[in-house]
């Protein structure tokens, strides 16, 4: 079953209430979020350091700009559009990445200057190999495809929130969510089928 | 094609239910670090105010805060204790004020001020048997002129 937060206005409710000096309500808004904020995080960029830093960064950000919030959308989307724009920001600012992740792929290597300490594709390959299955095959999809899906495991938020959050056409975050689902399942398949043809074999 | 999602694949994951959703959220669910909630609501707590702080909208506070201190140190000066001091205390000069020359001695008479004069009126007393009078007048001529040596028959 699809984990859903409680995304009624409930959450657009406490934003407001914290906008007006209640800090209560924040106390609530960051139970409710916490979680899910960080694992989206943490499984977009791979690196706990970096989800660790990113998220203080996403909460500083919706702190620092509560005057200004006005509920014209879902509080989960506007919070995970405040993550989508901070997790793009820590991708440009390690450009390094885009080079280092198909060094991760290919035996191509890097030297080990050029590259942050939690970028390093061996970095990179131990987080992968830490996570269960499914969690490596999702590190593994594409940067687009791995954030639609989190979005969708984490919040629940429909294609059209979703598409909103990443600045795309609906279209296109609908495509990144097929493809993404479309390669778990293949992923996944060769682990569920030696233990199917166990099961078979002791029928 | 055999790596094509079928169109309704898409749909049953986003209803929810597919294996792909249920092997993720079957995984460990990793929270925050104590440390970083810490972190975060003590931001949220610390930055709390009834409504952001605005500069401008101080302003008129500022100033009625200036006109009561300025109020308030007026009153403390003019009715507030008062230390005294004894070089504090005023001094009172008396100064007499004479709209024209300041006054002399009662002026004597002519007679007075001469000593041969006055000695004849005082024999003319005597003479005219008002010897207290000629008495009291000698008197006030030794004590105007006390070297005068006076002839004998005074």
């Amino acid at each position: 079953m699809l984990q859903t937060m409680n995304l009624s206005d409930d959450d657009a409710s406490l934003m407001l209430r914290y906008r007006d000096g209640d800090t209560e309500a924040f106390a609530a808004l960051y139970a409710n979020y916490k979680g899910p904020l960080y694992r989206y995080l943490l499984r977009h960029v791979r690196n706990a350091c970096a989800a660790a830093d990113l998220f203080q960064e996403v909460w500083s950000h919706l702190i620092a700009t509560r005057a200004r919030y006005e509920p014209r959308a879902k509080f989960a989307t506007f919070l995970f559009h405040i993550a989508h724009n901070c997790a793009i920001d820590f991708f440009r600012r390690d450009s390094n990445l885009r080079r280092v992740l198909p060094a991760y792929d290919s035996d191509s290597q890097l030297p080990e200057a050029e590259v942050p300490e939690h970028q390093r594709p061996d970095r990179v390959a131990e987080f992968v190999e830490q996570q269960s299955a499914v969690l490596a095959a999702v590190a593994a999809l594409p940067q687009e495809q791995r954030e639609a899906f989190l979005l969708r495991e984490e919040t629940g938020l429909n294609v059209e929130e979703i598409a909103r959050i990443t600045d795309v056409p609906v279209e296109t975050a609908k495509s990144r969510l097929r493809y993404a689902v479309r390669k778990l399942k293949n992923s996944l398949r060769p682990m569920q089928e030696p233990e199917a043809l166990r099961l078979r074999t002791y029928a | 094609m055999p790596d094509e999602l079928k169109p309704d694949e898409l749909a049953d994951y986003l209803r929810g239910g597919s294996d792909v959703s249920c092997q993720y959220q079957r995984d460990s669910a990793p929270e925050p670090p104590h440390e970083l909630d810490r972190l975060v609501l003590k931001s949220a707590g610390s930055s709390n105010s009834k409504m952001p702080f605005k500069p401008q909208s101080l302003a008129p506070f500022a100033f009625a805060a200036s006109v009561l201190l300025s109020f308030a140190l007026v009153l403390a000066m003019v009715f507030g204790p008062q230390v005294k001091k004894p070089d504090d205390k005023p001094q009172v000069l008396r100064v007499r004020i004479f709209k024209s020359d300041p006054p002399r001695a009662t002026p004597a008479s002519a007679r007075e001020r001469n000593p041969v004069l006055w000695l004849a009126d005082i024999s003319a007393l005597r003479r005219a048997g008002r010897g207290n009078e000629a008495d009291a007048e000698l008197r006030r001529f030794r004590s105007a002129y006390p070297d005068y040596i006076i002839p004998i028959s005074e």
